[in-house]
C-alpha cells in the first residue's frame, strides 16, 4: 500500500521538485548577482543605538495532501515564504526596545499576513548582572526549539512535530463527547466541534513557534554555574498564544538551561495555563462553566556538539483538560507526547548533511467503538542538507517521510527546497 | 565591487610602473605614515533577535581600528623572498584578536580558543574555504594560507565574531598600530601605488615615487 501510494505520488512529486529547483535557481541567480552589495551583518545607525537585522526564508515544496506540515489551514511549512525585520533600539545601557515585523505566506496559496511578531521593552536593572525583564509581545520561556525556529537556524526545512503539527484540539470550540473528538482524529488542519465556535478551523499544535505570546518574561543567568533561568507570565498558552487574554487566566512557563561542559547544553521546561477560551465557557452548562480548562506541558532538551558533529534531542509532553459534557465522557486529560532526535554533520566548508526523527503519540480515551488514541499518532523522518553560498545565504533541500495511523492520507513522501538569507 | 576596483588598479599600475631591479648595493627606503579616521569605527554588534537579544558585545574599538596599507604592485624580486611564517589569531571574549591580520602567502595561522565556550572558526572566502569544526578552550587548530586574497573569518556559533586575513604575495604591507601608524621598510626605488584597506574595502589610494636617494617617505591616509 505504501509502495503504491509512493508510485502514485511520484509524478506530481517530481513535477513539484522540478518547479522547486527552478524557483530556487532564479532566486539563487539573483543572489549571486547582487551578492557583493548585500550586508552580512546587522545595520547600525545613530551611533550604534539602532541595530537592524533581517531574515528571509523562501521555501518551495511538494503538495502535502495529508496536511502533515501545515501551520494553519492555508499555509504549509514546506512552502513558507517569510520576511523578518528585527530592530533593536538601545535607549540607554539599561533599557532597550525590540520589534520584529514579519510578513509570511505560502509560496503557492498566498494567505499573506503581516504584523508585529515580537515587540517588547527590555530592561536590565543592573548592567553588570545577567538579569533582565522583557515586557510586551514576547517569546515564551518554554522549549529548546523556540530559539531555532528561523530558517537560518533550523537544520532542516520542516519543523518538529511538537512545535508545528496541528492536533485536533481547538481553544474556541470543544467536543461534547469523546466520540466527537475521535471523529476528528488525524484532521487537525480543519476541525469542527458542537460546542463553541460554529465555523470550521484548524487545530492547535502542542506548542507553536509561529506566534508569540503577550506578557512578561524575566531571565537570570549565573555565569559561574553556566546556568540560565527564564520565567514568563503570558496571556495565552503554548498552543494558543496571542495578543489578548481569551479566558482571564495567565500562563506561567519556566525554563532552566545549563551548559555543564563546553559543547553540552541541557534544558528543562514547564508551563501551565488556561486553554479553553471564555467564549466556550460562556456556553457550557453550569456544572462545567465555573472552572478553567488548562494546558500543562513539560519539556526536556539536550544538545551535544564537537568537531563537525551536532546532535540534539527534545521531549515535549503536553496535556489538555476539556469539559466533560456527555458520554462517553472526556474525563481524563488529553495527552500528546513528542520526541525528536536530530543531527548535523559538516561534510565540507559550507556544506552539511542533517537528519531528524520525530514521533508524536496521543493518550487513549474510551469511545463508543472502544479505547482509542484521541488523535492519530504519527512519526516523521526528514533528511537533507544545506549549502552556504555565502556566510549568510544558505540553500537547503530535504526529503520527508510521514506516517500516521489515521486521517485521510496516512502516508506522505514530501520534498522541499529553501533559500535562507539573514543579516 | 572592491575586488574589481583593486584588480583594475593592479592592472593599471603593473602596466604603467617601471620598477627597477633591486640590488643589495642600492639604498632602500622606508614608507611610513598614519591612517586617520574621519568617521567612527563601527563596533561589533549582536544580530538582533527576539529570542536571544544577547548582551552587549565587549567594546574592542582599538582592535577593530586596524587598517592595512600595502603596495598594489610589488617591486620586481619581491616574490623571491617568501618565507614560511606562523602567526596566531586568538578567540578571546567572543572576539577575534587581532581583528585584522596581514600575512604573506605560505603563512600558517593558529586559531587558539581562549574562551570557556566552544567556537567554530570558518571561512567561505574564495581565497581560502575552511571549517575547523567546534573545539573547546585550550585547543587550537591551524590553517595554511597559500593563495593571495582577502579571507573573511567567522564563528559559526557566535554570529558577531568576525575578522579579516589579508594574504599577500609579497612583503610590502603593514597593519596600523594603536595610533594608526604604519611602516613599510626596505622599499627599492620605483613608482608605486599604495592602498589603505579598512573593513572590507580600499578606502584611499595614493601614488608614491621612491628615488634612488630617498631614505624615507611620509604618506598619510584618511578613512572616510
Amino acid at each position: 500500500m505504501h509502495i503504491r501510494s509512493f508510485t502514485t505520488a511520484a509524478r506530481p512529486l517530481l513535477r513539484h521538485v522540478a518547479r522547486t529547483v527552478m524557483f530556487l535557481a532564479v532566486a539563487l541567480g539573483s543572489t549571486r548577482a547582487g551578492a557583493q552589495d548585500w550586508p552580512d551583518r546587522p545595520l547600525t545607525v545613530a551611533d550604534g543605538r539602532v541595530t537592524v537585522g533581517g531574515d528571509v526564508t523562501l521555501t518551495a515544496g511538494t503538495d502535502d495532501p495529508g496536511y502533515f506540515n501545515f501551520t494553519d489551514y492555508g499555509r504549509s511549512a514546506l512552502r513558507l515564504v517569510r520576511f523578518d525585520a528585527v530592530t533593536s533600539l538601545r535607549i540607554n545601557e539599561r533599557v532597550s526596545c525590540l520589534a520584529e515585523l514579519r510578513a509570511e505566506g505560502d509560496s503557492r496559496e498566498g494567505h499573506w499576513t503581516a504584523g508585529a511578531y515580537a515587540a517588547y521593552v527590555r530592561v536590565k536593572p543592573w548592567t553588570a548582572r545577567g538579569f533582565e525583564v522583557q515586557a510586551g509581545r514576547i517569546p515564551t520561556a518554554f522549549g529548546g526549539f523556540t530559539r531555532r525556529s528561523y530558517g537560518s537556524a533550523n537544520l532542516l526545512i520542516g519543523y518538529p512535530l511538537a512545535y508545528q503539527y496541528l492536533t485536533s484540539l481547538r481553544a474556541d470550540a470543544v467536543p461534547r463527547t469523546a466520540d466527537d473528538l475521535v471523529e476528528m482524529r488525524g484532521r487537525g488542519w480543519y476541525v469542527h466541534y458542537p460546542v463553541g465556535a460554529e465555523y470550521w478551523d484548524h487545530g492547535v499544535p502542542a506548542t507553536t513557534v509561529f506566534r508569540y505570546d503577550t506578557g512578561v518574561l524575566a531571565k537570570i543567568g549565573f555565569a559561574a554555574a553556566r546556568t540560565e533561568i527564564a520565567a514568563s507570565l503570558t496571556a495565552g498558552t503554548l498552543s494558543n498564544p496571542g495578543l489578548g487574554d481569551g479566558n482571564g487566566a495567565p500562563q506561567l512557563a519556566v525554563r532552566v538551561a545549563a551548559r555543564p561542559w563546553p559543547g553540552v547544553q541541557v534544558g528543562v521546561s514547564g508551563a501551565s495555563g488556561a486553554f479553553v477560551e471564555g467564549s466556550v465557557r460562556d456556553v457550557l452548562p453550569d456544572h462545567a462553566a465555573g472552572r478553567q480548562y488548562r494546558q500543562h506541558a513539560l519539556g526536556a532538551d539536550a544538545e551535544v556538539s564537537h568537531g563537525y558533529w551536532l546532535v540534539r534531542t527534545e521531549l515535549v509532553s503536553a496535556d489538555w483538560r476539556l469539559p466533560a459534557l456527555g458520554t462517553p465522557l472526556l474525563a481524563s486529560p488529553l495527552r500528546a507526547t513528542s520526541w525528536l532526535a536530530e543531527g548535523r554533520y559538516k561534510l565540507a566548508p559550507g556544506l552539511y548533511a542533517a537528519g531528524r526523527y520525530d514521533r508524536m503519540f496521543f493518550s487513549r480515551i474510551p469511545s463508543t467503538g472502544g479505547s482509542i488514541s484521541w488523535d492519530a499518532s504519527l512519526w516523521r523522518v526528514e533528511a537533507g542538507g544545506g549549502y552556504s553560498v555565502r556566510r549568510n545565504v544558505m540553500l537547503k533541500a530535504s526529503y520527508q517521510y510521514n506516517r500516521r495511523d489515521g486521517g485521510m492520507v496516512p502516508v506522505a513522501h514530501l520534498a522541499a527546497a529553501q533559500l535562507a538569507l539573514w543579516f | 565591487m572592491v575586488l574589481i576596483k583593486v584588480g583594475v588598479a593592479v592592472a593599471l599600475v603593473a602596466a604603467a610602473v617601471r620598477v627597477p631591479a633591486t640590488s643589495q648595493r642600492e639604498p632602500l627606503c622606508v614608507v611610513r605614515g598614519r591612517v586617520e579616521f574621519a568617521r567612527s569605527v563601527p563596533a561589533a554588534e549582536h544580530r538582533p533577535s527576539a529570542v536571544e537579544p544577547g548582551g552587549a558585545v565587549e567594546p574592542d574599538v582599538l582592535n577593530r581600528r586596524r587598517a592595512v596599507v600595502y603596495f598594489e604592485a610589488a617591486p620586481r624580486g619581491a616574490f623571491e623572498d617568501r618565507e614560511s611564517a606562523r602567526v596566531s589569531l586568538d578567540q578571546r571574549r567572543e572576539t577575534f584578536v587581532p581583528h585584522v591580520l596581514a600575512i604573506t602567502a605560505g603563512t600558517t595561522v593558529d586559531f587558539p580558543n581562549h574562551d570557556r565556550t566552544y567556537h567554530n572558526v570558518f571561512s567561505l572566502s574564495r581565497a581560502k574555504r575552511f571549517d575547523l569544526g567546534r573545539y573547546a578552550a585550550g585547543a587550537s587548530k591551524s590553517v595554511r594560507f597559500d593563495r593571495p586574497g582577502i579571507v573573511r573569518v567567522f564563528c559559526d556559533i557566535h554570529s558577531h565574531m568576525n575578522a579579516s586575513i589579508l594574504v599577500f604575495g609579497h612583503r610590502f604591507f603593514a597593519v596600523t598600530d594603536d595610533q594608526g601608524r604604519y611602516e613599510i621598510d626596505r622599499v627599492p626605488p620605483g613608482t608605486y601605488l599604495l592602498s589603505a584597506w579598512f573593513e572590507g574595502a580600499v578606502r584611499e589610494q595614493r601614488p608614491v615615487a621612491v628615488m634612488a636617494d630617498t631614505r624615507a617617505i611620509e604618506l598619510d591616509f584618511t578613512v572616510r
